[in-house]
């Protein structure tokens, strides 16, 4: 491979955990949840696939052991925003946090000080495909979880989209009062679509670990899972739309050494900051046409008419 | 009245009086200081990254078993101001604190100064203190220029990559020298420099990327610095070489520690080794002998920086060169560069690359 299709591979090798975790989160959102903790969910689920596949499980165990983490966490946080009406940013903040503390911790007492790494071992079902010049290896030569996190994102944002069920996501998410007159129960579909919602977010930090850099370090996040709560706003919701994102974004962070290779002189302090920057200006270029659930980040009260 | 008044301002005067010169008493005479008992070292990153500050840590912890002086070790400080960390450290009672990371150079002598506990910096020697501050210089260009002139002679594609984490005068050191070692052995090898991220230490998935990147673009060895982030490097290197036909491995060079018995160990060609041991005995034998206040360097002459003996098999023909090269650098026939500032550093890149052209 040479320089440009590794950085397109790369790209997309980036894009599915990113892509997955903001997926999960616009789930959340379109109910009418708003978790700021992606980042620590994302660690969470990074952790415990990796504790899974280095004490010799497959990297599925790992993957699913990921997945069930981050429903746990969500369940906890659709609990507390809906029946003990907790504030959303508060507790969202409150588990980036304790995501990033309880790994660091962790990590620590599992490992000590050494640091494993992990075999490369998951196929590559496409590769034939793969001697295509430029794209080949971006399309063809992934692991075969990135072509499933595509069609997971596709296959979920089609089920927002025009299932029933997404109808009533979005309808709790609306205007929950209208909602429960119409006999939904608003509490229980948030407290689904959270569970849902981070398990997908729990899902994508191992795919982080697991799938594309093969190992755990505390941190190792850095960023992402507020990357994910932004492209979960300015996708809004779309499938398609977000996975394009997460893409511009790997790309971006790629570019940096791309760039470096052809001795164009750049700072390294901007380089580094593109792909964060390429973000915040798609924020502010698509955010005006951004149309956010009315009832986002507002706690539901039936007894009350204050959501 | 009158009397009251002056005998209140005659108490103020003379609490004022006594405050001042309370700083003076309170601070122990550490040039008399005969004994040490109990020593801190603080660095930004984990002691587990088995890179700059688990080689720290572990040095000094087994000096302080040696010699019976208990060691305290905060970790992950970041490189955020540590004041109050240095501060619990003093209420501890700690004889001697190392500061162990350049970003700590100007904080630590301005705490030695008013609380009066010895520290040790990193590349500041303008701060030495008589009693108060010691100073560490790490001058590993010199083995860099050898790992340079390795890494010359096996390459196989042309092309050698030095990857680092961030340009502090350490890393800049040791990448000046390695670059000369690798031009001056063949100017026709391409270097090929990245810089991760500006002080990515820890950021080892980025760090893969960037390695993946470079061997893409042809690299067969990476002189990687990086600390933490040297994990992400030794991954992408790993894969690369699982899905890779013998003859196409990308070989390693890795700074600071020893990785032989890690995953790195199958490709690890050598590692610019830093051993602290001399540097730290010195400081403690200094305090206590009432001599603490000096520049330690470590270097090539004193081994204070060396070469580790190559895990892997290298050609014996490139061990004698760079047995050659050392004893170049030993009589003073090699002149190895010594640059610490990140933009001179390019510019000395440019104009070896211009030299290729």
């Amino acid at each position: 491979m040479n320089v440009i299709e590794t950085l397109l591979a790369s790209a997309m090798l980036a894009a599915a955990p990113l892509m997955l975790a903001a997926i999960g989160e616009a789930i959340g959102q379109r109910s009418g949840q708003l978790n700021l903790g992606v980042e620590g969910v994302m660690l969470l689920g990074a952790f415990t696939g990796f504790v899974v596949v280095e004490a010799g499980g497959t990297v599925s165990a790992g993957l699913v052991a990921a997945m069930i983490i981050g429903m746990v966490v969500g369940a906890g946080f659709g609990l507390a925003t809906t029946l003990l009406s907790a504030n959303q940013i508060v507790l969202g903040l409150g588990v980036a946090l304790a995501g990033e503390g309880a790994t660091g911790y962790l990590f620590r007492e599992r490992f000590g000080l050494s640091q494993p790494l992990l075999d490369a071992g998951m196929s590559r079902p496409l590769h034939h495909f793969a001697g295509i010049p430029v794209v080949g290896p971006a399309l063809f030569d992934q692991r075969w979880f990135v072509y499933l996190a595509w069609a997971l994102v596709v296959g979920i944002g089609a089920w927002m989209r025009y299932g029933r069920p997404g109808l009533i996501l979005r309808a709790a998410g609306e205007s929950p009062f209208a909602t429960e007159a119409a006999g939904v129960d608003v509490q229980r579909v948030r407290v689904i679509a959270a569970i849902v919602g981070q398990g997908l977010v729990g899902l994508g930090g191992g795919a982080l670990s697991l799938v594309e850099v093969g190992f755990f370090t505390p941190g190792m996040t850095v960023g992402i899972g507020f990357i994910a709560i932004a492209i979960a706003m300015v996708g809004q919701q779309r499938p398609l739309r977000i996975a394009g994102l997460a893409i511009v974004f790997g790309l971006l962070r790629g570019s940096g050494t791309a760039i470096q290779l052809t001795n164009v002189d750049v700072q390294t302090e901007f380089l580094e900051l593109l792909p964060y920057a390429g973000v915040l200006v798609l924020v502010v270029l698509m955010g005006r046409q951004v149309r956010l659930p009315r009832a986002l980040g507002l706690a539901y009260d039936r007894e009350s008419r204050n959501a | 009245m009158k009397l009251i008044r002056l005998f209140r301002s005659g108490l103020i005067v003379g609490v004022l009086l006594s405050t001042a010169w309370m700083p003076w008493f309170a601070m122990d005479d550490v040039s008399a200081k005969t004994e040490v008992d109990k020593v801190a070292i603080v660095t930004p990153a984990s002691r587990s990254n088995q890179g700059w500050d688990q080689q720290g840590v572990d040095t000094l912890v087994a000096i302080g078993k040696d010699r019976d002086i208990e060691v305290e070790v905060v970790e992950n400080a970041g490189n955020d101001p540590i004041t109050p960390v240095l501060r619990d450290l003093a209420d501890d009672d700690v004889d001697l604190v190392f500061c162990h990371a350049s970003g700590y150079q100007s904080e630590c002598p301005e705490f030695a100064q008013s609380e009066g506990v010895p520290v040790v910096v990193i590349e500041n020697p303008d701060a030495v203190l008589d009693g108060l501050v010691a100073d560490i210089e790490t001058q590993a260009q010199k083995v860099a220029y050898l790992a340079g002139v390795m890494a010359a002679a096996e390459t196989k594609t042309g092309k050698v990559a030095i990857v680092v984490s961030g340009e502090p005068p350490t890393w800049n050191y040791m990448t000046a020298g390695f670059a000369q070692g690798v031009h001056d052995t063949n100017p026709d090898v391409e270097l090929i420099y990245s810089v991760i991220g500006e002080a990515a230490y820890d950021d080892s998935p980025n760090a893969k990327r960037v390695t993946e990147t470079v061997i893409a673009a042809g690299a067969d060895i990476v002189f990687g610095m990086g600390d933490g982030a040297s994990f992400g490097m030794i991954q992408a290197i790993r894969e690369h070489n699982a899905e890779s036909e013998d003859e196409q491995a990308v070989r390693f060079i890795d700074v600071i520690g020893d990785k032989s018995d890690s995953e790195a160990g199958e490709f690890l060609m050598t590692s610019v080794l830093f051993d602290y041991t001399g540097a730290y005995t010195t400081m403690i034998d200094d305090l206590e002998a009432g001599t603490f206040g000096s520049v330690y360097t470590m270097n090539l002459e004193n081994e204070g920086v060396r070469l580790l003996e190559p895990p892997i098999e290298i050609d014996p023909a490139t061990m004698e060169q760079v047995e050659k090269a050392r004893q170049g650098i030993l009589d003073g026939t090699i002149t190895v560069p010594t640059i610490s500032d990140a933009e001179e550093l390019e510019t000395f890149l440019d104009d070896l690359a211009g030299d290729q052209e």
